[in-house]
């Protein structure tokens, strides 16, 4: 890690922890899939409804926004808009009734997320394709990562392009197209992330853009230039813990065979402000990508899912990376999103993931 | 007995009797016919009766005596038109969905769109967006059913146009286009054969053409091994130990005039031609602006290093870009490799059509097979030979053709199906080479493409 300077935790954030009447943590110990529901092509990228209501949005391969509430009886995915992308729908967040996705066919859409009328267009918002969208968590400012290797901050309200930030190569070392894939901000949005497919994480004061430090992960990028000269890998998912000392970067490690996704799933956990790595967690039984992370909000573990043609959900301390608990998915796991239905003490959450064709929801228990 | 693995005679057909074989572009239809080579006093019978005569006559014939069976100025002509071909091997498969055939907007067509080309109607991926300024140089063929969609037997099938009989190994693409092709007093190898990564690492065969026609093959260095001069040995001492043989072999050659004294000569001949050919492998002898437009990757390179071999007359070179075989993450392996292969084969088109070679030299790209519509949970797509693509370009196509069409979604051909014994013939026409010409071994005639290969001729110029 190189640090450009030194930085200090948001001051609105402090490290919280779930903690049970005696004083000790509470722990996950189980992860269940209760439930799975089948999506009509490939589900890449998930919004949460409001609070108030069970819907989950899902952007996905057939270049679509869709509706879902997994708590129905019989699961069925309501497409929002006919007026659709040209391409796969590979970001996407919501805040109040608006959501906003975008895809590689470079485009950003505003929706209403009730009528699924489209609110704005922008058809060009980057040159190459667009990976991930992030919401600020005031719902202000939106950021987005595409293959142009630019970061772009957008006004939510109005659409305006606020910034356009420009420091990763637009190459891989070995002469070939990088790509950006990963973007989040802070829980305080004072910090936004971004990681692309070498392994270059940057991390900049989302307001000014100033860089405040880089990560170097070049485990998470195989280039294999012996037997099948090209590359695979890649930074493909970032969080923050809630007091934003920590940053996980997830991807996968080396890969052997790069024909496949035949690599430990791999998380790295950086307090970033100092230039520690905190913790490298390597999961041999459960390979491939790790496509989204999530810490829980006493940041004592975090939620990661992904794979390879198979998918995972696992659950390690960020303490020391031990593996908590894990289970096999039925599909490829793109996103998620985690939350606790009910307000007691934490030790149970709810996830629910979608992937290749379908979606799962999970509980993830401490008993 | 006679080797089953040599050649004894060519052009022969059929029952013996004269038979007429439809004339290729340059060659006059008495050429082609067996009446043609009765003409010069040689007959099917004659050819048979040569075969059944013994192993050692033969032997000492090898390709001599095929050229005394062919018509000499047809072969001289064909020869002096100085065609080449630079193939460009996408090893490991491909995705027609990527490159030549897009289907956006179908579950299978994948995130990619199809972009227009600056020929009117003709649609690419968008990955290959330089290629889609050259279109006019290139003829697309979106209707291979190859039907093998294993790496091994896949790419013995497009690389010989058929697969080997038992007991009988056929010569690849690039050994037929040596032997037909190539001049015996060349200096510089008549096929070069490139492939730097290990995996799938095929040499090519010139299977019963013979180690004559073998590939000079490159794997681990772009240079050729063991041609250059030792070290021990000044330039001068080199120059004089040649001048001297060939003193003697002229001198030795004028006395005892033979097939085999002047095989010997030119077999010296050809060894000190590929020593002096080693500077050909040594892109520092480009201008640095030439080196850089090639770009820096290794298939990069290896694109400027095949110009270079086919402007000093090397009539095949076959680059093989490894490793295509995107069964995780399809999307982004095309990224990284249409990226390469876009940008070195349009800037190989451009340099070529620059110094005048385009119009004598075919630049394909080909691979054992494509890969699935479907796609699976990797994001990746599997082994696929029922639909697939290839591409021509430069001599002998009609540029802006698109030849054979698939289903919607990329499944099936619907129309104008095509085979690797028909690509063959096809690949064989464009060059002026006719495909139904045949090598005799023993008595079993034996065509240059495959029986009832048919060639495209929409695609031909």
């Amino acid at each position: 890690m190189n640090q450009q300077d030194n930085v200090e935790p948001s001051p609105s954030q402090t490290p919280e922890a779930a903690v049970e009447p005696s004083g000790a943590v509470s722990m996950p110990t189980s992860v269940k899939i209760d439930k799975t529901f089948p999506l009509p092509a490939i589900g890449f990228c998930l919004a949460a409804g409001p609070s108030s209501s069970p819907l989950v949005y899902v952007g996905t391969s057939d270049f679509s926004v869709y509706a879902v509430d997994p708590t129905a009886e019989k699961v069925e995915a309501r497409v929002l808009s006919e007026n659709r992308h040209s391409s796969y729908v590979t970001g996407l967040v919501r805040h109040g009734d608006t959501l906003v996705s975008a895809g590689y066919d470079c485009a950003i859409i505003w929706w209403n997320a009730q009528t699924g009328e489209v609110l704005r267009r922008i058809e060009n918002a980057h040159d190459k394709w667009i990976r991930r969208l992030a919401v600020s968590p005031d719902g202000t400012r939106i950021a987005s990562v595409a293959d142009d290797m630019r970061t772009k901050l957008w006004d939510f309200s109005s659409g305006e392009c606020l910034a356009v930030w420009g420091d990763y190569a637009l190459k891989t070392p070995h002469h070939f197209p990088s790509m950006l894939y990963a973007v989040t901000f802070s829980p305080d949005g004072t910090w936004l992330a971004t990681g692309d497919r070498t392994g270059k994480v940057l991390v900049r004061e989302s307001a000014t853009g100033r860089i405040v430090a880089t990560i170097e992960s070049p485990g998470m990028y195989t280039w294999d230039p012996k037997a099948r000269r090209h590359s695979i890998g890649g930074v493909r998912s970032l969080a923050f813990s809630s007091d934003s000392a920590l940053l996980a970067v997830g991807g996968i490690g080396h890969v052997d065979n790069i024909d496949h996704l035949d690599g430990v799933s791999r998380i790295e956990i950086f307090r970033w402000q100092s230039g520690e790595r905190q913790c490298l967690i390597e999961d041999n039984k459960y390979k491939g990508l790790v496509e989204a992370m999530r810490f829980a909000p006493g940041n004592q573990w975090l939620a990661a899912a992904g794979g390879n043609n198979d998918g995972f959900i696992s659950v390690f301390s960020t303490v020391d990376g031990k593996m908590l608990a894990q289970e096999k998915a039925p599909m490829h796991v793109h996103d998620f999103e985690m939350h606790s239905p009910s307000a007691q003490a934490e030790t149970e959450f709810s996830l629910i993931a979608v992937g290749y064709q379908q979606g799962v929801v999970v509980g993830i228990r401490n008993s | 007995m006679q080797s089953p693995q040599r050649p004894v005679a060519s052009r022969a057909s059929g029952s013996g009797e004269s038979i007429p074989i439809e004339p290729g572009p340059g060659i006059t239809g008495q050429d082609m016919t067996s009446q043609g080579i009765a003409s010069q006093g040689i007959t099917r019978r004659s050819i048979l009766r040569n075969a059944a005569a013994g192993a050692s006559a033969v032997v000492a014939s090898d390709m001599t005596f095929l050229n005394q069976l062919r018509s000499a100025e047809v072969a001289d002509e064909l020869k002096k038109q100085e065609k080449r071909v630079i193939l460009l091997w996408l090893a490991g498969g491909a995705s027609q969905l990527e490159t030549w055939d897009p289907k956006p907007g179908v579950k299978t067509g994948g995130p990619f769109r199809a972009i227009p080309t600056n020929v009117p109607g003709v649609r690419i991926s968008e990955l290959l967006p330089e290629l889609a300024t050259r279109m006019q140089h290139t003829a697309v063929i979106r209707s291979l059913n190859t039907k093998i969609a294993d790496h091994g037997q896949g790419a013995d099938l497009m690389e010989c146009g058929r697969l080997n009989d038992p007991g009988l190994k056929y010569p690849d693409l690039g050994a037929v286009v040596a032997r037909e092709l190539g001049r015996l007093e060349s200096r510089v190898p008549d096929y070069v054969s490139l492939y730097t990564a290990t995996e799938g690492r095929r040499k090519g065969t010139s299977g019963f053409l013979g180690a004559r026609y073998a590939p000079m093959f490159l794997s681990e260095s772009m240079t050729p091994p063991n041609i250059v001069r030792q070290d021990s040995i000044t330039e001068i001492a080199h120059q004089d130990r040649a001048a001297l043989q060939n003193a003697l072999s002229r001198r030795f050659a004028n006395a005892r005039r033979s097939q085999a004294v002047d095989s010997h000569t030119s077999a010296y001949q050809r060894v000190n031609g590929l020593m002096a050919s080693a500077e050909l492998f040594d892109i520092e002898k480009e201008p640095a602006d030439v080196r850089a437009r090639y770009g820096g990757t290794q298939f990069g390179e290896q694109c400027l290093i095949a110009r270079r071999l086919v402007e000093a007359g090397v009539p095949f070179v076959k680059v093989a870009r490894a490793w295509w075989d995107s069964h995780g993450q399809n999307f982004e392996t095309h990224q990284e490799l249409c990226a390469d292969l876009d940008h070195s084969m349009s800037v190989l088109l451009d340099d070529l059509a620059e110094r005048g070679l385009l119009q004598n030299t075919l630049v394909i790209t080909l691979g054992e097979f494509g890969r699935t519509p479907q796609i699976n949970a990797s994001l990746g797509r599997d082994h696929f030979a029922s639909a697939w693509s290839c591409s021509l370009s430069g001599h002998g196509v009609r540029g802006g053709s698109v030849w054979g069409k698939t289903d919607d979604l990329g499944q099936t051909v619907v129309e104008g199906e095509v085979g690797a014994a028909d690509l063959f013939a096809t690949i064989l026409q464009a060059l002026g080479i006719d495909h139904s010409h045949e090598y005799m071994l023993g008595a079993r005639p034996v065509p240059l493409a495959d029986f009832g290969a048919k060639p495209i001729r929409e695609v031909l110029a």
